[in-house]
């Protein structure tokens, strides 16, 4: 019960706050390179540096620097990637999408739909397919 | 009616979000796996098998936090931003440009995330959680970023 709670608070107070900022996690990345603005890449560095400062105080560091197998390796940079280029594609990051859907844009309600069918298509059929390929 | 007009810096929203990131994992139970305070992909995941599972008896991965009740943070963060937009007077319909393309990229922005492990937000905790394999996503994550601006910014240009 505590985890459903508590990420219902967390995503509320997120989902405000990323609508006021009109935060991004993908854009700022691509507003530096296209247009020198700051404002967004800031946003992401402030997130990584206070995560970053705040998981040893919390003790919920991972620190595993041992590297996995390489087809773990290799997918999981695959992976980045596509969610990098196809969300750069599709205007924004997931979180974006979730505040432009509630601020009443049709497209990303779109996103969403296409975002949330395509977890159960995972689950179904590429990552069986995927599975086999791990050692 | 009278309007709240709030305005928030990205950087707040950046230390805000990563401070509730963190807490989430340590305190608040929302893990095994470590790191999984805020995860707009994972999360969606963890919500939408978890209903099918409790409604059609199906067997499909959910995260160990999401065993018992789904993790919420997709409906939380929707109806934040509804709330956000709404009070500020931004809420306004607007009509789609490619409706079959977004779906489709919304699909593909699941599934990649899901291959990698986190979607941005997530990648970028793993890799400040100190995980070789996070930041090595996250470093995915970049390239396909910059790849994918500069094919948007030559098309442009054509």
């Amino acid at each position: 019960m505590t985890p459903a709670i508590a990420t219902l608070v967390i995503g509320l107070i997120v989902g405000y706050l990323a609508q006021r900022s009109r935060m991004c996690f993908i854009g700022g990345i691509r507003d530096f390179l296209l247009i020198r603005d700051w404002y967004l890449l800031k946003g992401l560095i402030a997130f990584g540096l206070t995560a970053w400062i705040a998981f040893p105080l919390l003790r919920g560091a991972n620190n595993s620097f041992d590297l996995p197998d390489a087809v773990t390796l290799g997918i999981t940079v695959l992976g980045g990637f596509g969610v990098g280029y196809f969300s750069t594609l599709a205007n924004g990051c997931p979180l974006r999408q979730h505040v432009l859907a509630a601020q009443g844009t049709k497209s990303s309600i779109t996103y969403l739909a296409g975002f949330f069918c395509g977890a159960a298509i995972f689950h179904l059929w590429i990552a069986p397919w995927i599975a086999r390929l791990i050692p | 009616m009278t309007r709240l007009s709030m305005r928030v810096s990205s950087v707040t929203m950046g230390i805000v979000s990563a401070l509730l990131a963190v807490a989430a994992g340590t305190w608040f139970q929302v893990s095994p796996p470590a790191a999984y305070g805020i995860c707009m992909a994972c999360h969606g995941r963890d919500l939408v098998n978890w209903t099918i599972n409790r409604f059609a008896g199906t067997n499909l991965l959910v995260a160990d936090a999401s065993l018992v009740y789904p993790v919420l943070t997709t409906i939380g963060a929707l109806v934040g931003a509804l709330i956000a937009s709404i009070s500020n007077g931004e809420f306004r319909w607007r009509t789609p440009d490619h409706p079959v393309k977004t779906f489709l990229y919304g699909m593909l922005v699941m599934n990649a995330a899901l291959i990698a492990g986190g979607c941005s937000i997530r990648l970028l905790l793993r890799s400040a959680s100190g995980e070789l394999l996070g930041l090595l996503g996250f470093a995915g994550m970049a390239v396909g970023v910059a790849l994918a601006t500069f094919w948007l910014r030559w098309r442009a240009t054509r």
